[in-house]
């Protein structure tokens, strides 16, 4: 065993074998708080001033070196510097030297909580987030009175960095190709570090506790971007484990590269379609470097969030527009408002007890008929170009369905007798995520041109389960016999009426239920963009009647734990690397 | 000596994701070119728009109605200036 084992959260794949390095160790420090005398007031604020033009030029130096495809980054340090040049900040400090007689560092300590102050006040999480960037900044100016110096790494060879936090800013003074690794003690998941980490592929952990205290500089470490460790001083057998295991993630990514822009085919030729998941009109770059044929499940409901007005009709149908034009000849499914009054602050919040079983998606669009009317003419108008379908949410029924389709063809109408130009032929498709809907499958069926399974929704309202309530998340099972059965029936009811059906939910991007799906004679899956050259690998790795027999075995088990059993024994014959790398659904988090 | 002039506007905030960060950015470094003290006002609320802390304190989202007010020998090309960085909506294509 290592001399020591630290844990933390895991935000990039990969291992790293190496010298620890820290960035920063001292920065921790207190600043002194002292009074002066009257006589001393201006020497403090040339120290104070003197400071800021160090921060100011430090940071311009860094914003001259970012290099071009870190431009992102540029323009932060821009942000920076407009913040360092605030006289929110240095006007303010060196009043409060006057007029309190302090030093510089408490002074500008004072400066910088009138400001946080201001930022508690506002009501929006992003900008309330900025706060950081102003500690930050100051952070710079505090170090300068220090007299610290806040360069580059001193290292001739490769390191695994070790550091307190990393900004944007710290990451841009580090010169990336010297770095295998990141750690760091702060920070959760959608922290800056794992973000920058996961675009430069390399492994990271953060919030990793005792870190400070645990390594010393050029201790020889093991970072495991898997599962969170880092092995401090590791034996001969880990090293050699690790190694290993680099080697193999390493050609396992070279694989993933070549399949991802092949069609999702099995060896015995029967298809699967990929498509991507997206939420922002920036993400199609994404589906497309990673070999998505095409947008399986657009959600709209980020035009109507965060903003006092709901968006116009041309609005709408400028995004849907671009949208289809730019994932031409490859269909864009358009998945109309999902959203419940609680989400929509421009709406005043409705008393709901419970939400997720509220006035929410196609039952709120029906009570607001302006507002779908706005979207569905959005999304005929923007028909005209691309691939463009439509899908409604939430279905839980064939009365209802029907109102809805007699709505949208009353729009149809209305758009044909103004004379815009509108496509009459959009496919029509619903989600299955309400247990009701599995059941009546066969009658939806006949109303519509395909179905997608939403199986987040449906496992959760199927098992009766919150799965972000911590008290009952072990019952979020994929493989529970009736969310199975439920599925397979769905599917049955779908290919019986002659329509297609895919497979939208997490369990599309799972590798562990895959094989399930595609044994279920899915014709298509839309999962998050990332997840899909792991999932094309293994369509295209695993022969069909495998899955089949798979599906017996566990349509034919009666037991959760049976079937997690199943199918990880396929996967380990089949796919080792998958269980080596991946974190299953299956395993709960 | 020139001579003062009192100049205002009334703009909105087109860009999708309203003034965050980068968008304040710009506004401040725009406004710190005049000499003219600049204005934004937005619901009876006035602030510096050479202070970029002060503009994210708005926190105004996309669709907020805001006045520009410019007092000084250039404030009617700094209420230009400003007004067509909205217009542009700060470059975000958006």
């Amino acid at each position: 065993m290592a001399k020591h084992v630290l844990t933390g959260i895991p935000v990039s794949s990969g291992v790293a074998i190496g010298k620890a390095f820290f960035l920063n160790k001292n920065r921790l420090s207190q600043a002194p708080r002292q009074t002066i005398d009257e006589g001393l007031v201006r020497q403090e604020q040339q120290r104070l001033g003197q400071a800021f033009t160090l921060a100011s030029q430090e940071l311009e130096r860094i914003r001259g070196n970012v290099p071009k495809e870190l431009q992102e980054h540029g323009a932060l340090i821009d942000s920076y510097l407009m913040i360092l040049r605030d006289k929110k900040l240095g006007d303010s400090a060196g009043e409060y030297i006057k007029r309190l007689r302090i030093n510089a560092e408490w002074a500008l300590e004072k400066a910088v909580a009138d400001v946080e102050q201001m930022f508690n006040a506002i009501d929006d999480e992003y900008i309330r987030a900025r706060m950081q960037d102003v500690r930050l900044v100051t952070q710079r100016v505090m170090d300068q009175f220090a007299g610290q110096e806040n360069g580059a790494m001193p290292v001739g060879h490769r390191v695994i960095l070790m550091a307190h936090d990393l900004t944007a800013a710290d990451t841009i003074e580090l010169e990336v190709d010297k770095i295998m690794a990141f750690a760091t003690a702060m920070g959760g998941k959608t922290s800056h570090a794992g973000i920058l980490a996961r675009s430069l592929q390399i492994p990271a952990i953060v919030g990793v506790e005792e870190l400070e205290q645990s390594i010393t500089d050029n201790s020889i470490v093991i970072l495991d971007g898997f599962n969170g460790r880092i092995l401090i001083q590791p034996t001969e057998d880990e090293l050699n484990k690790y190694t290993g295991l680099q080697y193999r993630f390493e050609d396992y990514q070279r694989s993933l590269t070549r399949v991802c822009h092949l069609p999702g085919e099995t060896r015995d030729g029967y298809r699967v379609d990929v498509f991507a998941n997206i939420e922002l009109f920036e993400e199609v770059t994404s589906v497309l470097d990673n070999g998505g044929e095409g947008i399986g499940l657009y959600r709209t409901e980020y035009n109507y969030m965060n903003r006092s007005t709901f968006p116009t009709e041309d609005e709408l149908t400028e995004i849907y527009t671009d949208l289809a034009t730019i994932v031409a000849p490859n269909k864009v499914v358009i998945r109309t408002l999902d959203l419940g009054a609680d989400k929509l602050s421009s709406f005043g919040a409705l008393e709901e007890a419970n939400p997720a079983m509220g006035l929410r998606a196609v039952r709120f669009c029906m009570a607001h008929k302006d507002i779908f009317r706005t979207q569905l003419r959005a999304i005929l108008r923007a028909g005209t170009q691309g691939h463009v379908s439509i899908m409604f949410p939430m279905i839980s029924g064939l009365q209802e369905l029907k109102e809805i389709k007699a709505f949208y063809f009353q729009i149809k109408e209305e758009l044909r007798k103004e004379g815009t130009a509108y496509n009459p032929d959009i496919p029509l498709g619903i989600m299955i995520e309400v247990p009701a809907a599995v059941l009546v499958a066969d009658s939806l069926a006949r109303e519509v041109d395909f179905f997608s399974i939403g199986t987040n929704d449906l496992i959760q309202y199927c098992l009766g389960i919150d799965r972000t309530n911590k008290h009952v998340d072990y019952l979020y099972q994929p493989l529970h016999p009736a969310i199975v059965t439920s599925i397979k029936s769905v599917i049955d009811s779908a290919h019986r009426a002659g329509i297609e059906v895919s497979v939208c939910g997490e369990m599309a991007a799972d590798p562990f239920c895959i094989p399930i799906l595609m044994g279920m004679q899915v014709d298509s899956i839309s999962l998050t963009p990332q997840a899909i050259p792991g999932i094309k690998r293994i369509i295209r790795q695993v022969p069909m009647e495998d899955c089949k027999v798979l599906l017996k075995e566990v349509l034919e088990s009666e037991s959760v734990a049976g079937n997690n059993v199943l199918v990880k024994e396929m996967i380990f014959r089949r796919f080792p690397d998958e269980l080596m790398f991946y974190t299953s659904l299956l395993d709960g988090d | 000596m020139c001579d003062a002039v009192v100049q205002e506007k009334a703009i909105s905030v087109q860009n999708e994701f309203g003034l965050h960060a980068r968008p304040a950015a710009q506004i401040a470094q725009e406004a710190q070119k005049f000499s003219s003290v600049i204005h934004i006002g937005m619901q009876g609320r006035e602030i510096d728009a050479k202070s970029i802390l002060d503009i994210l304190s708005l926190a105004a989202p996309r669709g907020t109605d805001l006045s520009l007010k410019a007092e000084g020998c250039d404030a009617y090309e700094a209420v230009q200036r400003i007004a067509r960085l909205f217009e542009e909506r700060f470059g975000e294509g958006r």
